[in-house]
């Protein structure tokens, strides 16, 4: 009789996965609830963009010298002289449908192109954060263990340095060491996955490594914080006066309780992550979107630029969501305060 | 505070640094020993008695287009850390006083700013709006602002919920009186943080941009500029980008001691700091007496 007291029955099994699945849907309404403003003004901004540049079509077809009658035409005929709101609105409702319009310059539809380099610049990004969370963890971690000790201030020194560097000048090193001095990886370029996995690996690891150190820094710094609060706290003592094993006390009771800021800088992370995919796709020869949107700004193509900053809009909204949903199951508390 | 601030080995560095950079933004260029775009036949030479960190691609001087070019990178972040000031502490500190449909809006404005990847939107921005390192600052200086403005408000909202203030209040003091007299103490030493703070983020993101090549004309010197044409010739030069990889994160480094040095003498912390080294000094001197 007592025994069955323990075992979770069904009906016990059933409203624990019912609760759970209850609290993920209020963590996602709530996120929802507050990226969804964010997502209306982001589009909003950009698509002003085009009001404030004051480029035109027109002068990108036709040149300087066009006639008042051909500039007036070619832009009746993109829409241009409809009411600011009323574009909004058209444009709006078809990015929501996955239609970004088409290129002032080529005609090209603008989605298919973001779609070229996105897989490029996706690859990057995922390596990035895998090898700066993976990095940032173990030396936080190992720093909070070995908290005051000169392993402590060597994570700590390191961390500092590595925060200090932009991404384009480890970038720089990067190439100076593997491609010129040692001549292991290849210096620029891309090759898809589908060739093989490791000439992809081999392309995208150094683009990778330059963006992940940022990340690293503040993982590392942020764990650490976390982690040495989290152990001074009475239920940590606690614990160990009922004798269980360091370890336990680690990833039960201190790691879940000191992820939290870790966590929610990886969600600030995330947009400068993307922005910097810009200069390091410009160092490394990549054609992902970073590159996109520069060449597309610099020829004064808004439609694509609009576009690119959509697509990176809506994936900070997209990313920001998980890490929210995770940081609700990881640490509960964070449920009070999105 | 400055003296404070001297009194820390980490302050005492920053501040040494940032002022070396400082005379080099205003003097550099009447420094510059060569025409910072003068160019000869002697290309990609080492470095010499008369070029001392050698010639680049075009055998421009590359030390006098260093002095030359930290003039726009130090006033960009400037630039940045002064639009970004403006725009988000006074929003903050007011978002407190002027009622929750303002501090709705300001606080969803502030998340939306969060939310967007500020380089590819400099980036895009300044291209479109014309190329102006002006441009490329104000705007990221309005894509950081966010930071000051939770710093200012968060600041700010436990000044107001603090009960001096309540008694200020309920003594008849107005609200203007009470801003300038008491919030403004409080909330002036997490904004210079987040100002030390800001130049060091505005510093990377203009060299970001010059790197680029956006905002500003190619022969102009920057040091991202100086960095993007030594990329394409690192098999002949390895060595050519380390000077201005050096000075940018230096000057970085530099803000985040700052900052650091700051946030440890002002408010509690500080206080404690303070009285802890009086103690301490007064242990020693008594122990030197006997």
């Amino acid at each position: 009789m007592v025994s069955d007291a323990f075992v979770p029955g069904r009906p016990v099994l059933l409203t624990r996965v019912r609760r759970t699945g209850g609290q993920v849907l209020v963590t996602l309404a709530r996120s929802v609830a507050i990226f969804v403003p964010v997502f209306f003004v982001g589009t909003f901004v950009t698509f002003a963009l085009r009001g404030l540049s004051g480029l035109s079509p027109a002068r990108l077809q036709l040149g300087e010298d066009a006639t008042p009658q051909a500039i007036h035409q070619i832009e009746s005929a993109w829409g241009l002289d409809r009411p600011f709101l009323a574009q909004y609105w058209s444009w709006f409702t078809g990015v929501l449908h996955g239609d970004l319009g088409t290129s002032w310059s080529n005609g090209a539809d603008i989605a298919t192109l973001i779609g070229l380099g996105l897989g490029v610049s996706l690859s990057v990004a995922v390596l990035a954060l895998i090898i700066g969370v993976l990095l940032g963890f173990a030396l936080g971690t190992v720093a909070a263990l070995r908290r005051t000790t000169w392993i402590d201030r060597a994570v700590t020194g390191f961390v500092t340095v590595v925060s200090t560097m932009p991404a384009f000048v480890v970038g720089i090193v990067l190439v100076e060491i593997f491609a010129v001095g040692l001549g292991w990886l290849p210096s620029a370029g891309y090759s898809p996955a589908e060739d093989g996995i490791g000439p992809w690996l081999a392309h995208i690891i150094l683009p990778a490594l330059a963006l992940s150190f940022d990340i690293v820094a503040d993982v590392a710094r942020q764990l650490r914080t976390g982690l040495v609060s989290a152990y001074r706290e009475n239920y940590v003592i606690g614990a160990r006066v009922r004798g269980l094993s360091p370890r336990r006390i680690f990833w039960r009771h201190v790691l879940r309780n000191g992820l939290g800021p870790a966590l929610a800088t990886l969600g600030v992370r995330f947009p400068i992550l993307i922005g910097q995919s810009v200069v390091a796709e410009w160092i490394f020869g990549l054609q992902g979107f970073g590159r996109f949107a520069n060449d597309s700004a610099q020829t004064g193509d808004v439609p694509a630029v609009q576009g690119v900053l959509v697509v990176s809009v809506a994936l900070v909204v997209t990313f920001n969501l998980i890490v929210n949903i995770v940081l609700g199951r990881v640490a509960p508390a964070s449920r009070r305060g999105v | 505070m400055l003296r404070r601030i001297f009194s820390l080995a980490s302050g005492r560095i920053a501040l040494v640094i940032l002022a070396v950079i400082a005379l080099l933004a205003i003097f550099g260029p009447l420094l510059a020993p060569h025409d910072p775009l003068a160019t000869s036949t002697d290309l990609l030479a080492g470095p010499s008695g008369s070029h001392w960190l050698g010639t680049d691609n075009l055998g421009r001087d590359v030390f006098s287009r260093l002095l030359a070019g930290s003039r726009i990178s130090v006033l960009g972040s400037l630039e940045v850390a002064a639009m970004a000031l403006v725009v988000g502490a006074i929003p903050g500190i007011v978002s407190v006083y002027l009622g929750r449909a303002f501090e709705w809006l300001s606080l969803r404005l502030a998340d939306t700013l969060v939310a967007l990847p500020f380089l590819l939107f400099a980036v895009a921005v300044t291209a479109l709006l014309g190329n102006g390192i002006t441009q490329a600052m104000l705007v990221t200086g309005v894509l950081v602002s966010p930071m000051f403005y939770r710093v200012a408000r968060a600041a700010t909202m436990s000044v107001a919920r603090s009960q001096y203030v309540e008694a200020a209040l309920i003594s008849g003091a107005s609200l203007g009186w009470i801003v300038r007299r008491h919030v403004w103490v409080k909330v002036l030493p997490p904004i210079a943080v987040a100002f030390a703070q800001t130049i060091g983020v505005g510093f990377i993101v203009v060299s970001s941009l010059t790197f680029l090549g956006i905002g500003v004309q190619p022969p102009a010197p920057t040091w991202g500029g100086l960095l993007a044409s030594d990329l394409g010739f690192l098999s002949y030069q390895p060595w050519a980008p380390f000077a201005p990889a050096l000075l940018i994160m230096l000057t970085v480094w530099a803000c985040n001691l700052l900052a650091d040095a700051m946030r440890d003498v002002s408010g509690e912390a500080g206080r404690a700091l303070i009285n802890a080294r009086k103690v301490r000094a007064n242990q020693v001197a008594a122990g030197g007496s006997q």
